[in-house]
């Protein structure tokens, strides 16, 4: 675009002086403005703003972009196509994360393990083989009407 | 013996990585001092700028259509054009691109090989059913 080329990114501020231009560049305060850390990875002198998603933003407020919570000029977060509103969120919870957690893991664990144990050790009611009448159904497997069936009887007297 | 005084709100709390802390439990929201103020007010100053420069570019009647962010255009070149120039090989950045790079294709090679190893195998020992081929269906 038609934008010159200190206005742009560019590599990781080294002096006071570059870090000076490069707040407001982004239109940050000098103290605010905190680029990531150089270890290579290709950030450069973008801003590290904080992880939060722009659902925590104020939903009152008048932004200049209501459904993006975000107004013209203002530093977009790296990950600002992540944290847009149908995306993650990073609202505080009612309950705190480890106890959700906790509870969530321990349910799932005792509910995993007693089904196994289940699978493994299955216990249910003695049963004996189904006892079938008229001969164990000779006629209806297919038996011989004119043969006299084998004698089948289930009881004792 | 004098016990520690409780933890706070926001220790008991833990916000991580997925959740963030609520502003009544963060002490930064009580804090009243000058400097904060400062702070505030330097803020205020910048963003009421940048606003009174877009309503102007938005009620101007001889107005461009489309209004282009600078803020956004920084952001798109930054993730996509100043990743290769700013981009240097470490160690940890060339362990992970070997990771990342290297190691879903070992992967596959390494299990798909067994996985016919192993069909071959039970075919040459006669334990495979194959159906005659035929071109249709």
């Amino acid at each position: 675009s038609e934008m010159s080329k200190d206005m742009m990114p560019g590599p990781y501020p080294r002096t006071p002086e570059e870090r000076a231009a490069a707040a407001k560049k982004y239109n940050m305060r000098v103290e605010d403005y905190q680029p990531y850390p150089d270890d290579g990875l290709g950030y450069g002198d973008y801003p590290m703003l904080p992880n939060k998603s722009q659902y925590e933003r104020d939903p009152w407020y008048q932004w200049d972009q209501p459904d993006m919570r975000h107004n013209w000029g203002e530093p977009m977060h790296w990950d600002f196509d992540m944290y847009i509103r149908n995306r993650v969120d990073t609202s505080p919870t009612v309950v705190p994360w480890h106890t959700m957690s906790k509870h969530f893991l321990l349910f799932l664990s005792i509910m995993l393990i007693m089904f196994g144990l289940g699978q493994i050790y299955p216990s249910y009611r003695p049963v004996g083989p189904k006892q079938y009448p008229f001969n164990d159904l000779y006629l209806e497997r297919g038996g011989d009407p004119n043969k006299k069936p084998p004698a089948v009887i289930h009881y004792e007297i | 013996m004098a016990w520690a005084p409780p933890p706070s709100a926001a220790k008991l709390y833990r916000p991580n990585r997925y959740v963030s802390l609520p502003a009544e439990l963060d002490p930064a929201t009580y804090d009243t001092s000058p400097e904060k103020l400062r702070a505030e007010a330097e803020r205020l100053a910048i963003r009421s700028r940048l606003k009174r420069q877009y309503l102007l570019q938005l009620n101007d009647p001889n107005a461009p259509a489309v209004i282009e962010n600078p803020a956004l255009i920084r952001w798109a070149y930054a993730k996509s054009q100043n990743v290769y120039p700013t981009f240097r090989p470490t160690p940890r950045t060339s362990f992970l691109g070997a990771v990342y790079g290297l190691g879903p294709l070992l992967f596959w090679i390494f299990v798909l090989k067994a996985d016919r190893d192993r069909k071959e195998k039970r075919i040459q020992e006669g334990k495979l059913k194959r159906a005659p081929l035929s071109v249709f269906f």
